[in-house]
This record gives C-alpha cells, sequence and structure tokens, in this order.
C-alpha cells in the first residue's frame, strides 16, 4: 500500500506537473497576441482617442457656455472626463 | 517606444527581484495575491517556484521606468494583454461616443436656433 502511494506521488511529479505546466504553455501560446506593428497603431489610436476627446470637451464648454439651452445628448454623465481626472498629463496635448 | 506586450520584472515596486511585482502589472491581478500564489507554488513544488522566480528575475528585461504615463494608460495595457480584440472594440466605441457629440454640437447649429432668432426679433 505505502508502495502503491509513492509510485503514485512520483508519477504524479514526473507526469503530472510536466503536463499542467505545458497545458498552460499551450494555452499561452493559443491566446490572442498582436504584432508590434498593430501595437504602436493601438497605441496611436489610444492616444488620438484621448485627444479628440479632450478638444470636444472643450469645444462643448464653450458652446454650453454661449448657449444656455444646448443639451449634450450624447455626452457620459456620471464618467469622469479625461481632463478631470487627477493623473492627467497636460504634456500630452498639442 | 518600449514594447508594452513584454514581461518586465518591476524592481522598484519589487520585495526582491520584482517577478511578482512584474507578474501583477502585466496581468492587473493584485500583487499580494500573486506573492501569496507564489509562497504556496514554493511550498507545493518544494522549491520548483523558486527556481522559476530566480530564472525570470536573471532573464526577463527590467522594466522601463516610462513604460506608462498614467494609470489608465497601465490599465489599457493591461486590457490589450489579456484580449486586444476587446480593447480595440474599447477605442472605437470610444470614437463612435465622440462621432455622435460632435454629431449633437452640430445639430444644434444647424438646426433652427430659437435663442438667436429671438434676439434677432429682440432687436427690431
Amino acid at each position: 500500500m505505502d508502495d502503491f502511494i509513492m509510485w503514485l506521488g512520483i508519477l504524479g511529479i514526473v507526469v503530472g506537473l510536466p503536463w499542467l505546466f505545458l497545458h498552460y504553455v499551450t494555452k499561452w501560446k493559443q491566446a490572442p497576441k498582436i504584432t508590434d506593428e498593430d501595437e504602436k497603431l493601438l497605441d496611436e489610436l489610444y492616444h488620438f482617442a484621448r485627444r479628440i476627446e479632450d478638444r470636444v470637451q472643450t469645444v462643448e464648454r464653450i458652446v454650453a457656455a454661449d448657449n444656455p439651452d444646448f443639451r449634450q445628448l450624447s455626452a457620459p454623465t456620471q464618467a469622469p472626463s479625461v481632463s478631470q481626472t487627477h493623473d492627467y498629463d497636460l504634456a500630452r496635448r498639442n | 517606444m518600449a514594447v508594452r506586450t513584454k514581461f518586465y520584472t518591476d524592481k522598484p515596486n519589487g520585495k526582491w527581484m520584482g517577478v511578482c511585482a512584474g507578474i501583477a502589472d502585466y496581468t492587473g491581478i493584485d500583487v499580494t495575491l500573486v506573492r501569496v500564489a507564489m509562497v504556496i507554488l514554493t511550498v507545493v513544488s518544494n522549491g520548483l517556484a523558486l527556481i522559476g522566480y530566480i530564472a525570470a528575475g536573471v532573464l526577463a528585461p527590467k522594466k522601463p521606468y516610462d513604460l506608462y504615463e498614467t494609470a489608465d494608460e497601465q490599465k489599457f495595457w493591461q486590457g490589450v494583454r489579456s484580449n486586444p480584440k476587446r480593447s480595440t472594440a474599447e477605442v472605437r466605441s470610444k470614437f463612435r461616443e465622440l462621432d455622435r457629440r460632435l454629431a449633437d454640437i452640430e445639430t444644434h447649429y444647424t438646426s433652427r436656433n430659437t435663442r438667436l432668432a429671438e434676439e434677432i426679433e429682440a432687436l427690431r
């Protein structure tokens, strides 16, 4: 009986652990990946989005100041805007 | 520009070699959870995980100090690493939202401006 448990343990370590390891390695390899060019493109688009959001916000504020009856129908109401978050970096703007 | 989809060790935020902090930064999992998992793995695997830790600490490049400019950016890239498709869709939805907001402004200026009409009427 002790012999059996010992062999089971050895089998578990020799077969089970590499299996588990390789299982997750293959899973990781199959996970969607993006190329370096795509990464650069996505980075650029992300910063474009932030910058344009900032500009739109400025325009919205100007319009709202000039026209009190202007209603921002599509603007998010509860989500904090980019320029209002504390970590907003002014150096990012151009 | 540094590549954002690679694994880096994060020594300044780490306890020893910064591997756990690097994993936490890469995946977005809380660093304490990663450390606890590391300790459990070390005990369970009779120190094999520790060898893996040291190997990763020696082999993995150090995180560039200017990898992210804001916390939002860090979060965004954590999302990209786990699912680039979803992150791309998020950026697209952001552009859609901006398009709608601009359309609102456009509509406001192109449609009949009652306030301006009233002001002109008052001047007559």
